[in-house]
């Protein structure tokens, strides 16, 4: 190693890459010391992947220097690539190749000896938990195994930086939990990691954080550098009159982001301007309003000048031409008795029963491959269940699918969007699946986009979108028929915070006008938008209820966060299903 | 260049391919498909062709005429017609492809040592088999006329094929074209394929260089070519029975090296493309449909316009052909064939090196 004690592992200045007339990144300036967890954050597009491309010295700058391990990236790239460890986004390995032969690739591909190689496997598998799955193909691994196994390649030469690409993109809250428990060890033992994330629970378990908007790094620190840095513009209100706030707060001009929780509205206004007085007035008005202990979702928020607030400025119809969509349903809009789908020997949802409420935002928890996307599909008509009974808005789903459909709407993980169609011909497309014609199909393009605020979208093509956008024109799509029952399949996958609560505020604005929305997420945090839970886990529902009851429910334990409290319920069935396997 | 590296990459592919049973299956039954195709399919022999016939003289000379064309094998008697509008009529509805008109006092004129007209009627559609019609036909007249009446004797002997089997100069022919259809395709796919799943990121940021990484994709689709190479030559000889007159350790060294050059067209292909689609339509458009058109594998070269056999030259495929015709066909080997085998090995060493130059280890 060419580095002295207590130099940078990474020194750029002025660090750019343009594309075209378009620069992805610009002006960056970053020294990275030794034995750094150091995280990226930004919103989509922000320029995190193209910054980390250009540090892995697969990417050559258009302007300024960088120098990664002592090494320049542009003359001496290939000094660079052999020593690093790099994770681009997504699954990366070869899913043909068995767990075992990835290793062994990545091991031979740099070098490391046979004897070295099998030492280090051992202790890397066994701190994946992958050692019994040596023989398994890459491709038929969750995508939790398939991350850590990612990660475990990078890891076979030791290398000194380790620069990773949203590791914990579509992973299970427990294998993100193990992905951590991993990379903070290997950080302890002197590894330099630089990881862009857009979860905030990750950006706060660095040491320090980059904030990234539009190709450039507006803020950066350690996490409570940032979070003091936006103290005094984060708040909440407890109110009865949500309405009242709505009205208040969309009226606002600092007012940055707002977030409905079943207890009560988070917002946060312009760290630079602070709260207005008249809104404080206001505020006072209608409820109790305190300021609150900023987050790192709060500083994501504030910092992100890129802010788009067209969503924001308009309030959302709590009332209005969607309530039409309730009409003729039952006071259940989901019952399950017993619902079963097995795969031949595999058990995917185990005898499920479940009832939920018209209006009512109801969350499915679980770990990949615990259940959660099959039980939907099943819910949705478009996968026969193999044991038990499904009424969907008042609709038997397995007698009734094609009448099923027209009361329902899917939005799928990858919403299945046409992307060489504009914003307006696929909502245009959906909307003639969906039977409407004419001028009935018109209103109901109009009034989607205005809802999902896609208004003035209608020309530009869907390739060209944020992934934020898209996720909107996604929902967007599966709504324009007034569907009874909304299903989404974890809408908010690799979406950064502020279009997040962006999103879930349309989604409350939806329960309030009556469509039951039914909602699958990895991000525990989300659960706190939902008026009721059910964790799911190895196919079986494990616990049912709102976040105080399930809290509740583990007396004696202290559960703190929603990431406790789903592991402590998933450990509770784990000893459970063994005390049952050995009284039978 | 490290080999260790190229070793692990080479096994990594391996075992890729082996795993994928459609690749495989492509791999080794499409070239047979295509040989088996076009060895049946493609053939200008003149056989058995429908013939009508109008005797208007009715005499002994006029119907052993007739039975001339019969006899000689290429022709049957499809029909006998009374009238010249039947005759019109039958080759209109495509009945017969060439008609024989006998006018009356043909035995009488023989008799008279007087010249007897007798008239054909070739149904020129398909231009390549009326002219061979036309010339048999007119070799079993001359012929006849020649019992009766001396004349200068030609005898032609036809070199190389001298049964003039079209299978026989077809086959060694496709030999050129199937090696240039699939083996670029694969490896055209192989590559873009990473490119799509974003593994190749992973193979950018590690101590693998551009040629070891190309060499190692390489070596496992010059295997599987190779093996085609072997498996329509020697279907080719023991199927279709065309004679081999030069040396099968020469065609197969020469096959080897022919691979080595579309393989690495392929790769090539997949430098320049970002997808599977991409990847595979262009080596489509570069490889299969000149490989038709410009190798001489049906189409001689010869007759083509000055640029165009210029531009024949872009394309590997009409080396190849020349040199694998030059070898099962007239026996030919080193001595009479070493342009085309150089042309092929600068040709191979150019595409190499335009395929590392391309291939650079950056996203963008």
């Amino acid at each position: 190693m060419v580095l002295a004690q207590g130099s940078s592992v990474i020194e750029a200045e002025g660090l750019g890459r343009r594309y075209a007339d378009n620069w992805a990144v610009q002006d960056v300036d970053l020294r990275i010391n030794k034995g750094e967890i150091f995280g990226l954050v930004g919103p989509d597009g922000s320029g995190k992947t193209t910054l980390l491309q250009l540090l892995a010295a697969i990417l050559d700058p258009s302007s300024g220097r960088c120098r990664v391990l002592g090494y320049d990236t542009l003359r001496q790239a290939s000094e660079v690539t052999s020593r690093i460890g790099y994770m681009a986004q997504g699954f990366t390995l070869y899913e043909r190749l068995t767990v075992a032969e990835n290793l062994a690739f990545s091991a031979k591909s740099r070098g490391v000896s046979s004897s070295l190689f099998a030492s280090r496997r051992e202790k890397l598998l066994a701190m994946a938990g992958l050692g019994s799955f040596l023989d398994r193909r890459e491709g038929v691994l969750s995508g939790g195994m398939r991350k850590k196994l990612a990660l475990c390649t990078n890891l076979v030469h030791e290398p000194p930086l380790l620069l990773l690409d949203e590791p914990g993109l579509g992973v299970d809250p427990l294998s993100r939990r193990e992905l951590w428990r991993m990379l903070e060890a290997f950080g302890a033992g002197g590894t330099t990691i630089v990881l862009a994330t857009s979860y905030m629970d990750e950006a706060e378990r660095c040491d320090r954080v980059a904030f990234l908007d539009g190709g450039r790094i507006i803020a950066m620190g350690t996490p409570d550098e940032l979070r003091a840095g936006v103290d005094g513009a984060v708040f909440s209100v407890r109110s009865n009159a949500p309405a009242a706030v709505e009205a208040a707060l969309g009226g606002a001009r600092n007012v940055l982001s707002l977030q409905w929780r079943p207890e009560e509205i988070h917002f946060v206004v312009d760290p630079s301007l602070g709260m207005p007085d008249e809104l404080r007035v206001e505020l006072g008005r209608t409820g109790r309003v305190e300021a609150t202990v900023p987050s790192m979702d709060d500083v994501f928020v504030a910092r992100s000048r890129s802010n788009d607030k067209e969503v924001l400025a308009k309030p959302v119809v709590l009332s209005g031409p969607l309530s039409g969509g309730g009409r003729d349903v039952p006071e259940q809009s989901v019952e399950t008795r017993e619902l079963s789908r097995r795969f031949e020997s595999f058990i995917a949802v185990d005898h499920v029963s479940l009832d939920i409420g018209s209006g009512e935002i109801f969350g499915l928890l679980g770990a990949n491959g615990a259940g959660k996307t099959t039980l939907i599909r099943m819910l949705c008509g478009l996968l026969p269940p193999t044991g038990g009974s499904a009424r969907v808005a008042g609709v038997e789903v397995t007698r009734q699918p094609r009448f099923l459909r027209r009361r329902i709407g899917y939005m799928s993980q990858r919403f299945s969007l046409y992307p060489d169609l504009s914003v307006g011909e696929n909502m245009a497309f959906f909307a003639s699946a969906y039977g409407l014609r004419g001028r009935e199909r018109r209103d109901a393009v109009d009034r989607t986009a205005d809802l999902t605020g896609l208004q003035g979208l209608a020309d530009d093509s869907v390739a060209t979108l944020s992934g934020a956008v898209r996720q909107r024109l996604g929902l967007a799509c599966s709504l324009l028929h007034h569907p009874a029952v909304l299903f989404l399949d974890e809408p908010t996958s690799g979406v950064d915070p502020l279009a997040r609560f962006r999103f879930w505020r349309l989604i409350g604005g939806l329960a309030g006008a009556g469509t039951t929305v039914i909602v699958t997420t990895h991000n525990l945090e989300e659960a706190a938008y939902c008026d009721r839970l059910g964790l799911m886990h190895e196919g079986r529902l494990i616990a049912l209820g709102d976040l105080s009851s399930l809290r509740a429910g583990l007396s004696g334990l202290a559960a703190n966060t929603i990431e406790d409290v789903f592991l402590a319920y998933v450990e509770h069935s784990d000893e459970g299903a063994v005390a049952g396997g050995e009284a039978r | 260049m490290n080999l260790a590296r190229v070793a692990a990459v080479i096994e990594k592919e391996a075992k890729e391919i082996i795993r994928d049973p459609i690749t495989v299956a492509t791999a080794l039954l499409m070239p047979l498909v295509m040989l088996f195709l076009f060895g049946y399919a493609i053939s200008l022999d003149v056989e058995d062709v429908a013939m009508g016939v109008l005797d208007q003289d009715r005499t002994p000379a006029s119907r052993e005429l007739a039975d001339r064309f019969v006899r000689s094998g290429y022709f049957r008697l499809a029909a006998s017609y009374g009238t010249a509008r039947e005759v019109e009529m039958a080759l209109q509805r495509n009945a017969v492809k060439i008609a024989l008109v006998v006018p009356p006092g043909f035995q009488d004129r023989l008799a008279g040592n007087e010249i007897a007209p007798v008239q054909l009627l070739v149904d020129g559609t398909y231009s390549a088999t009326a002219n061979l019609v036309a010339a048999y036909a007119e070799t079993i007249v001359s012929q006849y006329r020649g019992d009766t009446a001396p004349y200068v004797g030609v005898e032609a002997r036809v070199w190389y094929n001298p049964s003039l089997r079209s299978v026989t100069y077809v086959i060694p022919g496709l030999f050129g074209v199937i090696l240039l259809a699939f083996p670029p395709l694969l490896t055209a796919l192989a590559i873009a394929r990473e490119k799509e799943t974003g593994s190749i990121q992973q193979i950018f940021a590690s101590p693998i260089t551009a040629s070891e990484f190309l060499a190692g994709k390489l070596m496992p689709y010059v295997l599987i070519a190779f093996v085609q190479i072997v498996m329509v030559i020697v279907v080719g000889f023991l199927w279709f029975d065309v004679p081999l007159r030069g040396s099968l350790g020469l065609l197969l060294a020469a096959g080897l090296l022919y691979v080595f050059c579309t393989v690495g067209i392929g790769l090539l292909v997949s430098t320049v493309t970002q997808s599977q689609l991409a990847a595979m339509l262009l080596a489509l458009i570069i490889t299969l449909m000149p490989s038709f058109l410009f190798s001489g594998f049906l189409f001689p070269i010869f007759t083509m316009p000055y640029f165009l056999q210029l531009y024949t030259r872009l394309f590997p495929a009409r080396y190849f052909v020349d040199f694998s015709r030059g070898l099962v066909l007239k026996g030919a080997g080193i001595p009479e064939l070493w342009p085309s085998v150089a042309l092929l090995l600068l040709y191979t060493l150019a595409v190499f090196a335009l395929a590392v130059w391309r291939f650079k280890k950056k996203v963008a």
